[in-house]
C-alpha cells in the first residue's frame, strides 16, 4: 500500500475513534441517574445557587444538542471544571499527576520488556527444556495472579519483613533533600517496589506471547533454509527467527502502554504512588466526577495514539505491510 | 432406539444437576452440627430453587420458542416438542408464581418460596425426557454426538495441564457448593468473633487461616467467598461470550457498511480503558452483584469478538456455504447451522478462558471496594486484608488464602481453555499415535467426513457442514419435509 494512503487512513481511524470516545464520554455521564448539576456539587453541602451555578458552567440549563456542543467545546480547550476534593481546575490536577505514573509505567515496562522477551526467546528456542518448562509455568502463575495480591504480598516481604524499601508515596513524607542526587536515589528507592510489582504482570504475559510466536515463526520454510545454509545457532536465533517473533510483542506493548492507567490504577493504589491510577481510585472514592470524566477520557485517548504509534511503527518493522 | 450410552449419561446426570442446583440454595441456616435429619430435610427446604422471578422467565422464553418451532418443522410426531413445550410451560408457572403475577404486580425480582422446589425439579426433569426423546428420535445423530463426546473426552484426559486445570476447578466447585456444611455461615456476620483480631492460626477448625480484623475467622470468609466468585465471573462470561459470539460472526458473515459498523463499535469498546469505566459505573449504579456481573460482561466483549469475527471470515468462504447461498438458504440459517457450528470449537475455547479473566475482574473491582457490601467474594476479603494494614503486621494468613486461591482458579481456567484449543484444534493437538506432521495429520473426531478446522477446508467442501456437536448431515433433517429451509 501507498505510504501516505496507509498513514492517512490510520490517522483518520484513530481521530474517528477519539470521536467516538468522546461522544461515550459525555454520554456516559449523562446517563448516570439523578440531576447531572446534583451530581457536580459536592455531597451534602449544595445550595441552590452552587447548583445554578454548576448549571450554568456545565451548560446543563441548555437542551442536549447545544449541551453537546459546549461539550466538545470545553473538551477541545481542556476545560474540565472544577474537582471538588481539591476545588481546583481539574486540568492542573490532572497535569501535576501524568510525571509519577509515566515514571512508574516507563520503569515498569522497560523491566517487563527486556526480561519477558528474552526468557521468551530462550524458551521458544529450545521448547520442553528444562529452562522453558520453568519460566513459562512461573508466566503463566505471574499472569494469573491479581496484581495488587502481588503488591501486598511484596509489601509483607520486602517492606515489612526484611525493610528493605519504603511502602508507598514518591518521597518520604516531610523529608528535605540537599541535593539532587539524594532526591534522585530517595525516588528510586521508593520507586523500585511498584515498578517491580507492576513489571512482574506483564512480564508473564510477554514472555508467553513471544515463545509462541517464537514457536509459530520456527515452523516457517525460510528458517529451514537457513539452517541448511549452515548458519551458527545464535545467527539463526537472533537475525531470523527473533526478529519476526518481535512483531505481535511489540503491538502488544503499544497497547498495554496504551493501558497505563488502568494497568497503575492497582499498583499505584496499593504503593499511594501519587500518579494518575491514584488520582483516578481517589476520585472515585470521592466520587469527584469532573475528575473521574478527564481521566476516563485522557485514559482512552492514550490507548488509541499508543495503537496508533504501534500501527506506524509495524510499518517500519514488517516490510510486508508495505506491499 | 435411544445409544445405551446416551441413556447412562442423562440417568447419571441427572440426579447430579438437580443436585447442585439444590447445593446452589440450600438453606444457610443449617451447619452440620444441627443433626441429620435437619441436613436432609434441608434438600426439600422452601429455599431450594427460590430465584428471582427473572430466572424462570429467562429460562421459559427459550424453552417455548425451541418447543414450538420444533412443532411446527416436525413431519412425524414425536414427544420432544411436547416436552420442551412442558418445559416451558412448568418454568411460565414458575415465573408467574413467583413474579407476583396472580396478585396483580409485576417483579422480576419477586420470589416464591413455597412451590418453587417442586418447580425446579420438574423442569430438571422434563429437560432431561427432553434430550431423551431427542435421541430417541434422532438415534444416528445422538450416536454421533455421543461418539464425538467421548473422542474430546479421550483426547482432553491425555492433556495433563487439562487435568490439572480440571482437578483444580472440581475442588474450588465442590468448596462453593459445599459450603453450607463446611462452614457456618453465621460466622459471617459481623458480631461474629472467634478469637482475638488478627490471631494467628492454630489448629483447630475455624481458626486454620486465622483471624481477620475484626476477629472472624478467615476460614468461613474463605469458603463462602469461592460461590460469588466463580458464580460472578461464570455469568459474566456467559454475556460476554453471547455478545462476542453474535457480533462477531455477523461480523464477519455480513459485507459492507453493517459489518464496518460493527467493527468500529468493537474496536471503540476495544480502546475504552475498562476499570476506569467500570469505576465510573459502579460507582454511579449502586454496589451489587448484578451490576458487577453486567458491567464485567458489557466490557470484556470485544476480545471474542475480535477472534470469532477472523474465523467467521474464513468459514464464510468454504464452498459449503456458497453451496447454502444458492440453494437458497437465509443468512440467518447459514449463520445459525453453518457458521455457528464451525467457529463453536474456538468459541468455546475462548469461552473458558474469558472465565479466568472475568474472575480476575470481579477480583479487582472487589478489591478496590466496589463489591457487593452484604457478601464475601475473594476479592473483598483482600479489600478489608489492605483496608486494615494486614500487609505491615504481618498477617500472612490473611492476605495468602484468597490470593492463593484466585491464582489457582484463573490457572485452572487458563489451562483448561489452553488444553481445550488443543483438543479442539487439530493444527495444535499433539499427535501422540501418528508419525506425520502435525497439520498433515487425518482427522479422526469426525467419522463420517466434514472438518472442524481449516485443515480440512477442501474435504468440507463437499460436506454439508461441520461443527463438532452439529455432525455432518445437519443440513439436512430426514424429519423436516423438503430438506434446508
Amino acid at each position: 500500500m501507498d505510504k501516505r494512503r496507509y498513514f492517512i487512513r490510520k490517522v483518520l481511524n484513530a481521530l474517528l475513534t477519539i470521536v467516538l470516545i468522546a461522544s461515550f464520554n459525555f454520554v456516559l455521564f449523562r446517563i448516570l441517574p439523578g440531576d447531572p448539576a446534583r451530581l457536580l456539587v459536592p455531597k451534602g453541602r449544595f445550595s441552590m445557587d452552587a447548583m445554578a451555578k454548576q448549571r450554568a458552567n456545565f451548560h446543563l440549563d441548555k437542551p442536549m444538542w447545544e449541551q453537546f456542543i459546549f461539550y466538545w467545546e470545553d473538551t477541545v480547550q481542556l476545560k474540565f471544571g472544577d474537582s471538588f476534593a481539591q476545588k481546583r481546575p481539574v486540568a492542573q490536577v490532572v497535569g501535576e499527576r501524568i510525571w509519577p505514573t509515566v515514571i512508574l509505567v516507563g520503569t515498569g515496562t522497560l523491566i517487563a520488556t527486556v526480561v519477558g522477551l528474552i526468557t521468551g526467546v530462550f524458551a521458544g528456542w529450545r521448547r520442553n527444556s528444562k529452562f522453558d518448562v520453568l519460566t513459562t509455568n512461573t508466566g503463566m502463575v505471574m499472569y494469573s495472579a491479581p496484581t495488587f495480591w502481588i503488591c501486598l504480598i511484596f509489601i509483607m516481604i520486602f517492606a515489612t519483613w526484611l525493610r528493605w524499601f519504603p511502602v508507598g508515596r514518591m518521597y518520604d513524607p516531610g523529608a528535605v533533600y540537599t541535593s539532587w542526587f539524594s532526591q534522585f536515589t530517595a525516588l528510586l528507592h521508593h520507586l523500585f517496589l511498584p515498578a517491580f510489582t507492576f513489571a512482574i504482570t506483564y512480564m508473564g504475559e510477554y514472555h508467553l506471547i513471544v515463545r509462541s510466536s517464537l514457536t509459530g515463526v520456527m515452523r516457517e520454510d525460510y528458517v529451514l533454509t537457513a539452517r541448511a545454509k549452515g548458519l551458527s545457532d545464535s545467527n539463526v536465533l537472533w537475525r531470523h527467527v527473533a526478529p519476526n517473533a518481535m512483531l505481535p510483542t511489540v503491538t502488544l506493548i503499544m497497547m498495554n502502554i496504551g493501558f497505563v492507567l488502568s494497568g497503575a490504577i492497582l499498583t499505584e493504589a496499593v504503593f499511594n504512588w501519587p500518579g494518575l491510577g491514584l488520582l483516578s481510585y481517589d476520585s472515585m472514592v470521592q466520587r469527584d466526577y469532573p475528575v473521574m470524566q478527564a481521566v476516563f477520557l485522557l485514559g482512552s485517548i492514550a490507548v488509541i495514539v499508543a495503537n496508533l504509534i504501534a500501527d506506524i511503527m509495524y510499518y517500519y518493522l514488517d516490510p510486508r505491510v508495505k506491499a | 432406539m435411544i445409544p445405551r450410552r446416551l441413556r447412562t449419561w442423562i440417568l447419571v446426570w441427572t440426579p447430579v444437576t438437580w443436585l447442585v442446583l439444590t447445593l446452589i440454595t440450600y438453606p444457610k441456616d443449617r451447619p452440620l452440627s444441627s443433626g441429620p435429619a435437619m441436613i436432609i430435610k434441608g434438600f426439600f427446604a422452601p429455599t431450594v430453587g427460590n430465584y428471582p422471578a427473572l430466572i424462570p422467565l429467562l429460562l421459559a422464553v427459550p424453552l417455548l420458542a425451541f418447543g414450538a418451532a420444533k412443532l411446527v418443522r416436525q413431519a412425524r410426531p414425536t414427544p420432544l416438542p411436547w416436552l420442551l413445550l412442558a418445559a416451558g410451560a412448568v418454568s411460565a408457572a414458575w415465573f408467574v408464581a413467583a413474579s407476583g403475577l396472580l396478585h396483580g404486580q409485576l417483579s422480576l425480582s419477586g420470589r416464591d418460596a413455597h412451590a418453587a422446589w417442586l418447580f425446579q425439579t420438574v423442569v430438571v426433569v422434563l429437560i432431561a425426557a427432553s434430550i431423551y426423546a431427542w435421541g430417541a428420535a434422532n438415534p444416528e445423530r445422538a450416536e454421533l454426538t455421543v461418539w464425538n463426546t467421548r473422542q474430546i473426552w479421550r483426547l482432553y484426559k491425555a492433556n495433563w495441564q487439562g487435568m490439572v486445570g480440571l482437578s483444580i476447578m472440581i475442588f474450588f466447585v465442590a468448596m462453593a457448593l459445599l459450603a453450607p456444611f463446611l462452614a457456618n455461615h453465621a460466622l459471617l456476620d459481623p458480631t461474629a468473633q472467634i478469637g482475638k483480631p488478627f490471631a494467628t492460626p492454630t489448629l483447630s477448625y475455624y481458626h486454620w487461616f486465622g483471624t481477620s480484623e475484626q476477629g472472624m475467622s478467615v476460614l468461613a470468609e474463605f469458603i463462602w467467598s469461592a460461590r460469588i466468585s466463580l458464580a460472578v465471573g461464570l455469568f459474566a462470561t456467559a454475556i460476554s461470550t453471547i455478545l462476542g459470539a453474535g457480533v462477531g460472526i455477523m461480523a464477519g458473515y455480513y459485507h459492507g457498511w453493517f459489518s464496518e459498523v460493527l467493527m468500529r463499535l468493537t474496536d471503540a469498546f476495544l480502546v475504552i480503558p475498562w476499570l476506569p469505566l467500570a469505576m465510573v459505573l459502579v460507582a454511579a449504579w449502586g454496589q451489587n452483584y448484578l451490576i458487577l456481573v453486567l458491567i464485567i460482561g458489557i466490557t470484556s466483549w470485544p476480545g471474542t469478538a475480535r477472534v470469532v469475527r477472523a474465523d467467521a471470515l474464513r468459514v464464510r468462504e468454504l464452498q459449503f456455504i456458497e453451496r447454502g447461498r444458492a440453494i437458497g438458504s437465509s443468512d440467518w440459517h447459514i449463520m445459525q447451522k453453518h457458521i455457528l457450528p464451525n467457529v463453536f470449537p474456538l468459541v468455546f475455547a475462548n469461552t473458558i478462558l474469558v472465565v479466568a479473566i472475568a474472575i480476575l475482574a470481579e477480583t479487582t473491582l472487589s478489591f478496590l471496594g466496589l463489591g457487593d457490601p452484604l457478601n464475601f467474594s475473594w476479592g473483598t476479603m483482600l479489600h478489608y486484608a489492605w483496608d486494615s494494614g494486614a500487609a505491615g503486621l504481618p498477617a500472612w494468613w490473611y492476605l495468602m488464602p484468597p490470593g492463593i486461591a484466585i491464582v489457582l482458579v484463573v490457572l485452572a481456567f487458563t489451562f483448561m481453555g489452553t488444553a481445550f484449543d488443543e483438543v479442539l484444534d487439530p493444527k495444535l493437538r499433539k499427535r501422540e499415535e501418528s508419525g506425520g506432521r502435525p497439520d498433515e495429520a487425518p482427522d479422526r473426531l469426525l467419522p463420517l467426513g466434514g472438518g472442524i478446522g481449516g485443515s480440512t477446508q477442501d474435504l468440507a467442501g463437499g460436506v454439508p457442514s461441520g461443527g463438532i456437536w452439529a455432525g455432518p448431515a445437519n443440513d439436512w433433517d430426514p424429519n423436516e419435509p423438503g430438506g434446508p429451509s
